[in-house]
């Protein structure tokens, strides 16, 4: 009879793909053959993970395989799912392909399913299963009190088992004898989950001793006593109370997203992306005002490791957006690798050398690094300023923030968002009850909350405006470019103000990058959005005054940008401030000459040996100097003068601090990725390749070469391998090799080899993500992996 | 990429370009549910507050509209969220409703039920409410339903009033239109605030404000409470009843310090409302002293805390608030809404400007520079009286002087703050003094003489702020004022505002000490001047002493 096994090692190469590609965690490591493939395949914690990915309507196909009697038949299926057969049949194909169903003929459900799911489509366990527990004693009991007589000779537990499921057969009758309260309580499990919890399950009950509802369930076999606390209901009665149905309000197909918002709809798709593009626009701005005001001034990082509520805040108070907006923005900064901790200990949180590199990028550009850092980060943003199990506040950039099944939660709202057609928004119900259909399994509050961040992230990033994914978002998902679609929709940057009488100016839009530092020093920002309002204060002039510009740069500068002539009031308020700035001055010097005479200051600084003295005159019988007192003096002494110390002038510093940059830590790596959620095609291509051959070794019980392309004449294979090898490591491509262990088990490695030296071959063993060394004698074959043979075979050393 | 007049920003300002060709039809769109900010010259900047979009919907305008305005006129993609928040705001207005009940007389209505628990729970709310009606509704206390509305408000669930408004005592006042006509922005302002029941109508100075109240009196055929800042300007009103309507001398009754008639229009100020004696309101019977169909708040950005109680319990009379400056230092425009009313009629200072109907105003901040012995003693002068020091200084004294007799011939008013500096200006300049202990007959009679032209310079104290109507003063110079107060800068610019006879305009001087308290004070006082479109110049001191062309 054939097996699962069987079934797999009878797949054709695109199968195994297939299988491979739903399923690349069946990959890490790859097995040796396609036996071993097989049975990882059907291990219970493999089978979960791959139900997790079905949706409602196929898991519902494969419950329905366990539950109806075999041979199933597509119609019979559809019949039982309320569906048509092409979705039957489809079903089965999705099934087949996950390696979940097998069978060509009539399909049965694969190993590990069945404990996999342990009450499948709600339903309990059939009697004969359900009372396989029971004693003989107690089973002989039960058939006569079902019957309404003793069985007529001593049976057996098998022969009892069988009657007690004829008597439960046709259960109406028992249901209504149960009486209208035990009817309800079987009512609550009749959809699911069929299991109860009571006190005293196991308690020996009769038709006579009856009194409780539940007693008298029991006692009428409609519940099953699984353990001392634990009551089931028997298949056969649940599907009776279902009229016979396997589902309810079960749909083949998803169901329905709403409209789009009345006030998007009618305005043509342009809003919507017009709106995203806006949307990312900010986005970019937004962080790359963080980061410049964090290359000045770091938050530090928290010992916990992440970044103080106080300095979220901050953020959240610069840009003027809520903070969880603020949280967002950082971590988006930090997954696309522009901003990261210096130091290890007591470090701050400062923008990396790559932020430099960003900046230089256009605006699409910036745009779509941010977007693949978003996309990639297991980190929840929204979960920022919450507080976990153990209640300790979750801080932004901290490890609290990481939830492994992020990512692969963000992706499948970004499906269902580009699965919705133009003019269909997505709110967090109807994506909610969309992913509730299409992951069944892995859903739950936590999934909940992470999609409904996801929305309004992706609404705050750009990805979406008026709750429609952007054509240029849809690109980026795709794996296209999607930096044309976005250009074309970026607000123009404007290089012209409004300057009012009332001291404030306004940017029609957003401005070039050295016009707005100009203007972000010189006037203190009062709104923010399309466009950008400036409020002139004294502060803000002086501001700019101490920042190294004149009152005629200023003015220069408005004069340049502005539509009208500059208004009186603000040309007098520079005025103004410049007229006082810096009429007092403030040094910092070392110590200082003082005396009654001018003559005699004169008369040093004209001394040749004062020039090392660093000496300058701050009033006419006052000198400044940089050395100490002590020094100075001495220095005066030498020059045959006789000063005496004195216990307590200089020029205008222009400060501003340097901006510093972190190196990333050599080892950090600034996001995990969870590989195996996406193996790569040529990943799995080679893995399949590797499994035949593995197989093929398998089979003959021995080691086998690698298949020489047909034609070739026979080499000395050990001469040939190494080669092969040698050639591989020179161009850098990837192998396959057949490789025996040390206990002589055949293995299949797919491998990048570097070098082919001693006896050994050192190479990135793909396999098992290491690098490894292998015994050349131990390899029993090489093969490409590249779809194109490169005529390996033909570089024999000559 | 549209070119529409209009900037969202994210802090739901709007900003709008007036050069542009739309700009007139957007200002006339979104004026209902913006509130008007600061109108500068190239670029006006409107806010979208709740209050603002209440008073839309009061006025009967819904979310789908103002989110369509905003994404028809806005150049840039309009934030969805804030559209979102648009609507909820709006939402949230009329799910409460405050109505007649035949047997509970008032109640409070829902159609939402969680809003009415929501509410229902807040502690504010407790004892203002009797017992339930139904699963919807709860009786109100009558006497609660200002206090209630107020309430509800604050925690952002603001009831709309439909319980109406008792009729009043009946009285015929008609508008008297004999050689002059009432203006069509006048009629608009009467007509919005008569079909919303209660409001606030904001008109500049100058503007008519008085016959805006006494057409709306005309509506009400009723008898009329009318409330305003001072004795003088109850005579002024009483003056201005007597001309535009059919109301005749034995009608208008005054209620103020001195004369306490109660007639079928009566007139108080808020002074004698607010009296107390022994801890108690003195004068509050005069709210019951008839049944008034319609009570009149003159400068309703004055209206102090204790009238707003009282006011509360006034809801069931239709109530009209003027004012030219709907901004309150105290922050109470919340109290405005809730109490008086939404607003109901608002124009820009600038527009009535160019339709004429204000004078046009040229404001000039003249900066004097302290000598240095001045300069010395401003440094040292203890911290609460350095502003007090800088304002009154001889310097500017000598100024002020040139300033007047540059414009000798016109009528002047000299205007400040504290008494000793007008004095002394007084003698320097040979005018009479109005100041706050001048006795009534004496200031009417130094105004008329003014009105008369007998005397052409008045200097006059913070009593001249409001409501006096002094049609042909063309030039005024301030020299001090109540610190950084920018209603007080407007009221006294407004003083100036009445259409001249000769189609003039007039003149405002701002006599400011330069780098002292004083200049950072003048550039607060102007911000309102400014947003609404008034351009200060600013002239040395030495020009004008040269007697240049300023």
């Amino acid at each position: 009879m054939e097996t699962y096994a069987d079934w797999v090692r009878a797949r054709s190469d695109e199968e195994l793909h297939a299988l491979l590609s739903a399923r690349p965690e069946l990959l890490a490591p790859v097995p040796a053959d396609l036996t071993a493939l097989a049975a990882r395949a059907a291990l219970p914690a493999a089978v979960s993970r791959a139900l997790d990915r079905l949706d409602r309507f196929t898991l519902a196909a494969l419950e329905a395989l366990l539950v109806l009697p075999p041979p199933v038949t597509p119609d019979a299926l559809a019949a039982a799912l309320d569906a048509t057969p092409g979705q039957a049949r489809d079903a089965l194909r999705t099934l087949r392909r996950h390696g979940l169903a097998w069978g060509d003929e009539a399909p049965a459900p694969a190993p590990g399913v069945r404990q996999a799911v342990p009450h499948p489509a709600g339903l309990g366990p059939p009697a004969r299963e359900a009372f396989a527990g029971y004693s003989a004693e107690r089973l002989a009991g039960l058939v006569t009190d079902l019957a309404g007589a003793a069985p007529r000779a001593f049976a057996d537990s098998e022969l009892l088992l069988r009657r007690l499921t004829e008597l439960l057969a046709d259960p109406a009758d028992l249901i209504e004898d149960a009486g209208p309260d035990a009817r309800a309580a079987l009512e609550q499990l009749a959809w699911g989950p069929p299991v109860g919890r009571v006190a005293d399950a196991r308690r020996p009950v009769r038709l006579d001793t009856a009194t409780t509802p539940i007693e008298r369930l029991l006692a009428r076999g409609l519940l099953a006593a699984e353990d001392d606390r634990t009551v089931t209901l028997p298949r056969e009665v649940g599907l009776h109370l279902r009229g016979g149905r396997l589902t309810r309000d079960l749909t083949a197909v998803p169901p329905p997203l709403p409209a789009a918002l009345p006030a998007a709809s009618g305005r043509g798709g342009d809003l919507v992306v017009r709106a995203a593009a806006g949307a990312a626009f900010t986005a970019v701005r937004m962080i790359e005002d963080l980061l410049e005001r964090w290359g000045l001034d770091p938050p530090p990082v928290l010992r916990s490791g992440g970044l103080a509520v106080r300095d979220l805040r901050a953020a959240a108070t610069l840009l003027d957006v809520e903070e969880w907006h603020a949280a967002l923005l950082i971590e988006v900064a930090y997954a696309a690798g522009l901003l990261t901790r210096s130091g290890d200990l007591d470090g701050d949180w400062l923008p990396t050398p790559a932020y430099d590199l960003w900046l230089l990028r256009d605006t699409a550009g910036r745009w779509t690094e941010l977007a693949h850092g978003w996309l990639k980060s297991d980190r929840a943003a929204g979960l920022a300023g919450e507080r976990d199990d153990r209640d300790r506040l979750i801080n932004a950039l901290s490890e609290g923030m990481a939830r492994s099944n992020a990512p692969a939660v963000r992706g499948a709202a970004l499906g269902v968002l580009a699965d919705a057609g133009p003019g269909v928004a997505v709110d967090a119900e109807s994506l909610r009850t969309r992913l509730a259909w299409l992951r069944p399994r892995r859903g739950g509050p936590a999934r909940d909350r992470l999609a409904g961040w996801t929305l309004r992230e992706a609404a705050v990033l750009g990805f979406t405006g008026f709750g429609e994914l952007a054509p240029f978002a849809r690109d980026l998902l795709a794996g296209d470019d999607p930096e044309p679609g976005l250009e074309k929709h970026l607000p123009e940057l404007v290089d012209r103000v409004l300057v009012q009488a009332d001291l404030t100016a306004i940017a029609p839009g957003p401005l070039v990058t050295g016009l707005r530092r100009e203007l972000a020093l010189a006037a203190d920002v009062e709104s923010t959005g399309g466009a950008t309002v400036y409020r002139f204060t004294p502060e803000s002039i002086r501001r700019a005054l101490d920042a190294g510009r004149s009152a005629d740069d200023l003015t220069g500068l408005l004069a340049r940008h502005a539509a009208a002539p500059l208004p009186q009031p603000l040309a007098y308020l520079i005025e103004d401030v410049a007229r006082r700035h810096g009429r007092l001055r403030v040094g910092a010097l070392s110590s200082y000459v003082r005396t009654d005479s001018a003559a005699t200051l004169d008369e040093i600084l004209a001394d040749r040996r004062a020039a090392g003295l660093r000496l300058h005159r701050l009033a006419p019988t006052v000198l400044a100097s940089g050395l100490s007192r002590g020094d100075l003096l001495d220095a005066l002494r030498a020059m045959g003068l006789a000063p005496v110390a004195e216990a307590p002038g200089g020029g205008v510093i222009v400060t501003r601090p340097d901006a510093q940059r972190a190196e990333p830590p050599p080892a950090a790596d600034i996001v995990r990725l969870r590989p195996q959620e996406h193996a790569d095609t040529s990943m799995i291509t080679a893995a399949v390749r590797a499994l035949r051959a593995g197989d093929e070794a398998a089979r003959h019980g021995a080691a086998l070469r690698a298949d020489a392309p047909p034609g070739e004449p026979p080499r000395s294979p050990a001469m040939a391998t190494v080669e092969r090898l040698r050639a591989a490591a020179r161009r850098g491509g990837r192998l396959w090799i057949g490789y025996l262990d040390q206990q002589g088990r055949a293995s299949s490695r797919i491998v990048e080899p570097v070098r082919v030296e001693g006896g050994f071959l050192t190479g990135y063993d793909a396999t098992r993500a290491a690098v490894h060394r292998f015994a050349l004698h131990r390899i029993t074959g090489v093969s490409e992996l590249d779809e194109e043979r490169t005529g390996g075979t033909d570089e024999t050393a000559s | 990429m549209s070119d529409g007049p209009l900037i969202v920003q994210s802090d739901k300002t709007l900003l709008l370009e007036v050069d542009h060709d739309l700009a007139g039809e957007c200002r006339k769109d979104i004026a209902p549910f913006a509130e008007l900010e600061r109108a500068p010259e190239h670029v006006h900047t409107y806010r979208v507050t709740p209050l603002a979009l209440w008073n839309a919907r009061a006025a009967g305008h819904d979310a789908e509209q103002v989110v369509d305005t905003l994404l028809t006129y806005s150049r840039y993609p309009v934030p969805h969220a804030l559209l979102v928040d648009v609507a909820d705001t709006m939402a949230r207005y009329g799910r409460l409703r405050l109505e007649k009940h035949p047997t509970y007389g008032l109640v409070l209505a829902s159609s939402d039920r969680a809003v009415l628990e929501e509410v229902l729970r807040a502690k504010k709310v407790k004892g203002m409410i009797g017992e339930r009606v139904g699963d919807d509704a709860v009786a109100v206390h009558p006497s609660e339903r200002g206090a209630l509305k107020q309430a509800l408000l604050k925690l952002g669930w603001p009831a709309e009033d439909l319980a109406g408004y008792v009729d009043g005592e009946a009285h015929p006042i008609d508008l008297a239109e004999d050689g002059w006509e009432l203006r069509s922005y006048q009629r608009d302002a009467a007509d919005a605030f008569w079909h919303g029941g209660s409001g606030v109508v904001v008109l500049p100075c100058g503007s008519g404000k008085t016959i805006v109240g006494a057409t709306a009196m005309a509506r009400a055929r009723a008898t009329t409470l009318i409330l305003v800042t001072n004795t003088v300007s109850a005579h002024q009103w009483k003056q201005e009843l007597l001309r535009r309507t059919s109301l005749t001398e034995d009608e208008i009754g005054e209620y103020t310090g001195t004369k306490k008639e109660i007639r079928p229009v009566t007139i108080a100020t808020y002074q004698i409302m607010t009296t107390r004696r022994k801890g108690a309101y003195a004068h509050l019977e005069l709210f019951d002293a008839r049944d008034w169909g319609l009570v009149v708040y003159d400068e309703v950005h004055l209206l102090p805390a204790p009238i707003f109680r009282m006011t509360a319990d006034l809801q069931a009379r239709r109530r009209l608030g003027l004012t030219a400056t709907l901004v309150r230092e105290d922050g109470r425009e919340g109290d405005v809404f809730s109490l008086i009313g939404p607003k109901r009629y608002d124009a820009p200072w600038k527009d009535m400007e160019t339709q004429g109907w204000i004078a046009p105003a040229d404001c000039v901040e003249v900066r004097v520079t302290l000598t240095d012995s001045e300069r010395l003693a401003y440094a040292t002068a203890e911290p609460e009286e350095r502003y007090r020091f800088c304002a009154t200084t001889d310097t500017k004294t000598k100024l002020v002087q040139a300033l007047v007799d540059r414009h000798r011939g016109e009528q002047t008013l000299v205007i400040g703050q504290y008494i000793d500096q007008l004095d002394e200006l007084g003698a320097l300049l040979d005018a009479p003094v109005i100041k706050g202990e001048t006795r009534i007959r004496e200031r009417e009679r130094l105004f008329d003489a003014f009105r008369a032209g007998d005397i052409d310079v008045l200097v006059v104290s913070k009593v001249a702020n409001f409501s006096i109507d002094l049609p042909e003063a063309t030039v005024a110079v301030q020299v001090s004022g109540a610190y950084g107060s920018r209603q007080e800068e407007a009221q006294r610019l407004g003083r100036l505002l009445r259409p001249k006879a000769s189609g003039a305009g007039a003149r405002f001087y701002a006599v400011v000490a330069r780098d002292t308290l004083d200049q950072d004070y003048a550039a607060h006082r102007q911000r309102f001047l400014a947003e609404q479109g008034y351009a200060y110049r600013i002239v040395d001191a030495d020009t004008v002493l040269a007697g240049d062309e300023i």
